[in-house]
């Protein structure tokens, strides 16, 4: 038997993040099945170690642990996959969304270019993109989760906003063309 | 401020983390400078479509029974192991406090401000997410179904506001009880986020200005009026969360 209390505060102080959770996960891996498999890692990390520590940047704390998860699993899926190098798996398109702008002949043509110009994005700032517009979270709670300064997390979302600015007017101009 | 400067601040500035001396300075740079002017209305444009196309993908409702099956399963109590076996088990979880170990120094006790009963909200508003079916019990984004639907459960009234307009959808309410008081939540919901608002009833409480306040990862408004007390908890935009309590004000 375990103790029933302890998963009773994992689940009203982590758990209840878990949306959040898998939002990051979804646009840091780039597919459905990886960001289940990163959760779900991150959870049982965080499951040993979240009742050693208490206070109210539980959020902060599982998002950056679900963070880091979702990295060390693009690594191992690299390590298997080698004719494709670090730098494109880490910080170039994820899989799913390689074929994006071919689906965006469809009716949600905007909605694909969109996803693919985010999914485009070096992860570096897709990720803190994802924070600030998806997540809605703060400047120190998304600082605190990649582990950067706040200046820092400034920078990489005007560099970010710039970039992605940039691709989709491309795509934009393309696709009218 | 000249154009260097407001390039490098104009982010932080559209999403709310500068101080109001600075923003003057940017509203004063703005109205005579048509080309940063320019960059702020593209920024607006980029994120209005961000916000309109990218989705806020939701968790599975599998994945969470998946976790808990999997933390059962991890805690139910090993034959006492081997030493070489005890070793590996060290070195693995030496290894992932190496990975957790970076941000744990972050999580910083503090406890919630001294009323249980918002822990009690955002209780209930955590398990209103995670169980749809406790979310809302009358479905309705009209709010002249949800009043008279509260007006014959409860004995008192609170606000319910059509802030369609703001982008806030009203989906309807539910009867909470926090603590031994009953309680009404009305579920709002804004971009994929939602907002619960509580309501209560508190004889001594004739009025109390808003406040604003972090709980367990969630933003929560606090106000009262005419003897009910209000909390709204998201994990919305903390300015948006502001916004939507300031127009639930008298
Ligand atoms: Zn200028």
């Amino acid at each position: 038997m375990h103790d029933p209390a302890k998963r009773a505060r994992f689940e009203s102080t982590v758990l209840a993040h878990l949306d959040a959770a898998y939002n990051l996960a979804r646009w840091l891996t780039g597919d459905t099945p990886a960001a289940d498999d990163a959760v779900q890692e991150a959870c049982l990390r965080a499951f040993r170690f979240f009742d050693t520590h208490s206070g109210t940047s539980a959020k902060a704390w599982f998002m950056a642990v679900v963070r880091n998860t979702c990295f060390d699993l693009l690594k191992e899926r690299n390590r298997y996959d080698r004719h494709e190098s670090f730098d494109d798996e880490i910080h170039g398109l994820p899989a799913a969304e390689r074929d994006a702008p071919d689906a965006a002949a469809g009716r949600n043509a905007d909605a694909a270019r969109v996803r693919a110009c985010i999914a485009g994005l070096p992860a570096e700032y897709r990720e803190v993109i994802v924070l600030r517009e998806l997540e809605e979270m703060s400047y120190k709670e998304i600082s605190a989760i990649v582990d950067v300064p706040i200046g820092t997390v400034m920078s990489r979302l005007s560099r970010g906003r710039d970039l992605l600015q940039k691709t989709m007017q491309d795509t934009g101009a393309r696709r009218q063309s | 401020m000249n154009c260097t400067r407001m390039r490098q601040v104009l982010d932080a500035w559209i999403d709310g983390e500068l101080d109001a001396a600075t923003s003057t300075e940017i509203d004063r740079h703005l109205a005579e400078c048509p080309a940063c002017l320019a960059l702020k209305g593209e920024r607006g444009a980029l994120r209005r479509e961000l916000r309109a196309n990218a989705p806020r993908f939701e968790a599975p409702p599998a994945l969470r029974a998946a976790i808990l099956a999997r933390i059962e399963q991890t805690t139910l109590p090993a034959p006492a192991p081997a030493r070489h076996r005890q070793w590996l088990q060290t070195a693995a979880f030496a290894s992932i406090a190496a990975a957790v170990g970076l941000v744990a120094g972050l999580w910083i006790e503090r406890p919630l401000p001294d009323d249980s009963l918002r822990e009690h909200l955002v209780a209930s508003h955590v398990a209103s997410l995670t169980d749809p079916q406790r979310l809302i019990t009358v479905v309705s984004t009209n709010q002249h179904v949800v009043k008279p639907w509260l007006q014959g459960k409860i004995d008192f009234a609170p606000v319910v506001r059509d802030l369609s307009a703001d982008g806030y959808t009203l989906l309807g309410a539910r009867l909470d009880h926090v603590g031994d008081r009953q309680t009404v939540a009305i579920v709002y919901r804004k971009r994929n986020h939602v907002i619960n608002l509580f309501a209560w009833r508190a004889a001594d409480y004739t009025a109390e200005a808003l406040a604003l306040q972090s709980a367990r990862g969630f933003g929560m408004a606090t106000w009262a009026d005419s003897g009910l007390r209000y909390a709204a908890i998201s994990d919305i935009e903390r300015t948006d969360l502001e916004q939507f309590a300031r127009l639930m004000q008298p």
